[in-house]
């Protein structure tokens, strides 16, 4: 998929937990018009190209055929071994990814270097995808002479370079994806650890060791009970969610002849279908489509029980004690070994196009060819300036969108707020590239099939549902006095939505930074929908991947200028993006 | 530089003749044409140069690599271009039966090699010119790492084992570079030996589906690739480092790092080795080699143009490509080849085209690049088809699975492939 949910999860989740919203509203004043536009772009870019898609599963040129098409994708060469590495995706990473999150949220936490520890970590998850692989494959090279890791390996072992396991050979590629994943990921999920962290209450690790409690115990009654379980479960779904977009990774790092060797149930769908609808595709999509929706319904439902009433912020001073050294070693050995893939991708990209290609990265002076080779064609320009105002336009309408729906959406109470925020959810997850070829013919029918306003209503289709629930959330989430004071001061509705917008500037912060870098890191909706006159960055750079190693300098290069703007961004936000979306606490 | 002045000229006063009978009658002011293709960058801006000689403005689209994605999708939509440049002959004959396609008539002067002309054609009728071609049987080497080129396929075993056991004692380079990483470079060595061991007819059935792939001159020539591929020290860093090698890596082992002795690939090689060679000495190129010294197979691929139906310019823009004079931007550019034999063979300006388009106009048969001409995921793309098909089976005959294991293992996928392939395509 193009864009799963990021930080939201905490706010997402949290909605289906006991209602609390409705309070605050004391009737419904505007009408249901304000919805109109999101209900018509995810009914006709969401809804109707599932329906389709289904449809297309179980018919052939419009007749009814049955499960034939599903019996024929399932015994296709190859698909029990796609779905099993699926499977395996989106188990396994996501246990790392927490497991790596918790300990480097708390071995961060308290120490004086910690602050530098998180930014590190943070940069790659700005990072688009597409660039993430380009410098895990520059990492990874077989050769010894360009590949660091093959290097590092041969002086370990002492072994030819003949003899060694090749990390992107067919038995270890999918470990080489999955590494690259985590590398991206881990930074998120430490971000929402330290949030939880910071709302447990001090109080707590006290009185338990007050009553003698052992360390094990803090962590258990002071940590783990109160909070940790719930964002273990959300981080945990929200990696597994985010697994699907392997797909980019896969696309840039895999050779031809491994890619099987690493493919998962996106990467097949598109190999199956590309753009277009065909029965088998549409088959494996809706298998994929029910796996993911069931796993977010059962997260959502195991997260309600566990949800306990949001906590305020502890604030004040942290008594706690500093951490111990081999945390803060461990916090240390991170971030270095996290700064590593960010010097490799710089470093090639200082070497002159030739050079880069030929010799490692470590071998020559640096100099400035390749940023010169890549910034004297008129392609990258092109591709930054579109891309830039397809993030800003896209941004905007969604915001602009999700606001509109967010505010009566946030007046609903009991079952129908809970059935709206599952059925958000669901729209969230669903993946691009099962509804790839009935959004085309949609898209066709507006005549923007293969243009700029067609990857823009894509993307716009896609981030509204996210955006939507934050929004509601932010919006439920008011205090009392606060909507009275819009609602007396507001002439109309919009003036009163305009206050209450301000009151949630934090919320629409977060929406627009995740939105943009969603935008901006693209590749998947760029490499389905975009034609001639729609050039997204994504997609410039992983069509320049084809000649890995002789393009390796420009490639570089052009991957370190095209992180600059999101690595900033989301950098600088990083807050008021967590601080969005982290529900409750008063604003 | 006079002649070729002169031969610019001349041609130029061809090209204003036709154009003329070509746009005799229509009348100016029409709107623009619009052309989508599969280039980018250099080659695109190229083709723009083409384009610009063209009467009425030509609107030209770069669609990425995927063009039959781009064109479904534009055909979904009722907003297809009004002529594509198709990278493979299977998609013109796909859209063409499908009915998305209407007739071209090249100009009178317009002759394609025998065994390419027919491949653009369905029940009579032509939907496409071949406006590019590429030569595929070629071998490239350092004269002074290898003075003395195989001239048969017996020869290239001998060859590469005497140089693979050098190699394996640490005495010199490895015989053969290759891109596996790439699934085509593979096909394409597949094809040559096919063509050489296959004959025009089961060559022609099995582009066209109405062959079986286990018949043995199929199995023969997979023994032949598993005899070459599975000598030991073959390859610089062996099988498996092979096949996470990319077609210009291969061809930087060779002129770069000198790791490997020759590499087979096609004429636009030339343009990676202008970009990696180290010092001066030029390349030197010998043709794949066939069974007999007589024989020697030529395998061409191309780009063609073709008319959407229901356009008004698109036939007269690809019958104007279909000159010669079309032809001249590319020409003056270097490194193209046309499949235009009334493209004079003396017009062509480096030494090795010119000897290329030769060897293109003496050649009994030109056999087209068998894997695009196949139909639907078959043609092969990467970790599809028999891209993927031949990748396992040269990480067989590399891993030492036994010849005849590997071959009945590829002929079985062939055969699935391609009764797939037919099954969707009916």
């Amino acid at each position: 998929m193009s864009r799963g949910p990021l930080l939201g999860e905490l706010a997402v989740l949290d909605d289906v937990g006991p209602p609390r919203r409705g309070r605050a509203y004391p009737a419904a004043g505007v009408g249901w018009s304000l919805l109109a536009p999101a209900v018509l772009l995810l009914g006709g870019l969401l809804a109707w190209p599932v329906l389709r898609t289904v449809h297309a599963s179980v018919t052939t040129d419009g007749r009814w055929v049955g499960a034939e098409h599903y019996r024929a994708a399932l015994a296709a060469p190859g698909t029990a071994a796609v779905i099993g590495r699926t499977l395996l995706w989106a188990l396994l990473v996501p246990t790392v990814v927490t497991v790596l999150g918790y300990l480097l949220a708390a071995a961060s936490r308290r120490s004086q270097e910690g602050w530098l520890v998180r930014l590190i970590l943070v940069v790659p998850t700005a990072l688009p995808l597409v660039v993430t692989g380009v410098t895990f494959r520059l990492l990874y090279d077989p050769d010894p002479e360009r590949g660091l890791a093959t290097l590092l390996l041969a002086r370990v072992t002492g072994r030819d370079p003949e003899q060694l396991p090749q990390l992107l050979g067919p038995d270890l590629v999918t470990v080489a994806v999955m590494s690259a994943f985590v590398w991206a990921w881990v930074g998120l999920a430490m971000l929402v650890f330290r949030a939880a962290l910071d709302a447990v209450p001090t109080g707590l690790a006290d009185a338990v060791r007050a009553f003698g409690g052992s360390r094990r115990d803090v962590l258990w009654d002071a940590q783990w009970r109160p909070l940790l379980l719930r964002t273990v479960a959300v981080v945990f779904a929200l990696v597994a969610v985010g697994t699907s977009r392997t797909f980019d990774l896969i696309l840039v790092m895999t050779p031809g002849s491994v890619r099987d060797e690493a493919a998962v149930l996106s990467l097949r769908i598109w190999q199956t279908s590309g753009a277009t609808t065909s029965g088998e595709g549409a088959a494996l999509g809706v298998v994929w489509l029910v796996a993911v929706t069931a796993g977010m319904l059962v997260v959502a439902l195991f997260v309600r029980q566990a949800w306990p009433p949001p906590q305020q912020p502890a604030g004040g001073a942290v008594t706690a004690p500093p951490p111990r050294r081999v945390v803060r070693l461990l916090a240390g050995g991170a971030a270095i070994a996290w700064l590593l893939p960010l010097g490799v991708l710089a470093a090639t990209s200082l070497q002159n196009p030739v050079r880069a290609a030929t010799d490692g990265w470590w071998s020559g002076p640096p100099g400035l060819d390749s940023y010169r080779a890549v910034l004297s064609g008129a392609e990258l320009w092109r591709s930054l300036g579109f891309t830039l105002v397809l993030a800003v336009v896209v941004t905007a309408a969604v915001l602009g969108v999700a606001l509109l729906a967010a505010y009566p959406l946030a007046w609903l109470t009991g079952p129908a707020a809970q059935i709206t925020g599952l059925v958000l959810m669901a729209a969230v997850v669903v993946p691009v590239q099962v509804i790839a070829g009935p959004l085309n013919e949609v898209l066709g029918l507006a005549l923007s099939s293969g243009t700029a306003r067609g990857v823009a209503l894509v993307h716009i289709a896609l981030g509204v549902p996210f955006a939507v629930l934050v929004l509601r959330n932010a919006f439920a989430d008011l205090p009392a006095d606060q909507v009275r004071g819009a609602r007396i001061g507001g002439r109309h509705w919009w003036g009163t939505l305009r206050r209450l917008a301000r009151h949630n500037r934090t919320a629409l912060v977060a929406v627009a930074v995740l939105e943009f870098v969603q935008v901006w890191n693209d590749l998947v909706v760029g490499l389905l929908f975009s034609g001639p006159d729609a050039a997204p960055l994504g997609l410039f750079l992983a069509g320049q991947t084809r000649g890995f190693v002789a393009g390796s300098g420009t490639l570089a290069a052009g991957c370190v200028l095209a992180s600059i703007l999101p690595v900033l961004v989301f950098v600088l936000a990083r807050r008021q993006v967590v601080a969005g979306l982290v529900a409750g606490g008063v604003r | 530089m006079s002649g070729i002045g002169v031969r610019r000229r001349t041609l130029l006063g061809a090209a204003t003749a036709a154009t003329v009978a070509a746009t005799g009658g229509c009348g100016q002011g029409r709107r623009s044409v619009q052309v989508a293709v599969v280039w980018a960058g250099g080659e695109l801006a190229r083709f723009r140069e083409v384009v610009a000689g063209y009467p009425t403005t030509v609107q030209v689209v770069g669609v990425g690599n995927d063009i039959d994605a781009f064109l479904t999708a534009r055909r979904a939509a009722g907003t297809s271009p009004d002529v594509a440049i198709l990278p493979r002959p299977g998609l013109v004959i796909e859209y063409a039966r499908r009915g998305w396609l209407s007739e071209v008539t090249p100009v009178v002067s317009y002759t394609a090699p025998t065994g390419m002309s027919d491949l653009l054609s369905v029940g009579g009728r032509r939907y496409g010119v071949w406006v590019k071609a590429a030569h595929k049987s070629l071998f490239w080497h350092f004269p002074s790492m290898l003075a003395e080129p195989p001239r048969s396929w017996d020869a290239l075993v001998t060859l590469t084992r005497r140089l693979g056991e050098r190699h394996l004692a640490g005495a010199g380079p490895a015989p053969l570079a290759i891109g596996a990483a790439d699934g085509w470079v593979l096909t394409d060595w597949f094809e040559n030996v096919l063509a050489d061991v296959a004959g025009v007819n089961l060559y022609g059935a099995l582009a066209r589906g109405e062959a079986d792939w286990r018949s043995p001159p199929v199995q023969y020539a997979l023994e032949r690739l598993a005899e070459l591929w599975s000598v030991d020290g073959a390859f610089p860093g062996g099988g498996p480092r092979a096949l996470l090698t990319q077609f210009e890596e291969s061809i930087i082992q060779v002129v770069h790092h000198r790791e490997a002795t020759m590499v087979f690939e096609a004429d636009f090689v030339d343009a990676v080795v202008a970009r990696f060679r180290r010092g001066t000495e030029p390349l030197a190129t010998f043709r794949f080699p066939g069974a007999r010294v007589a024989d020697q197979p030529l395998i061409v691929g191309g780009d063609a143009a073709v008319a959407f139906a229901g356009s008004d310019g698109g036939a007269e823009l690809v019958r104007w490509l279909s000159d010669a004079v079309a032809f001249l931007p590319w020409l003056d550019a270097g490194g193209y080849l046309s499949p235009n034999l009334a493209v004079p063979v003396a017009s062509y300006r480096d030494p090795l085209r010119r000897r290329l388009a030769g060897e293109l106009r003496a050649a009994d048969t030109v056999q087209f690049d068998l894997s695009d001409q196949l139909p639907g995921t078959f043609t092969g793309t990467d970790g599809v088809g028999i891209w993927r098909i031949m990748q396992d089976f040269f990480m067989n005959v590399t891993d030492g699975v036994p010849a005849r294991e590997a071959v009945r293992r590829a002929t079985g996928q062939l055969t699935e492939a391609a009764r797939a392939a037919a099954e969707r395509g009916r």
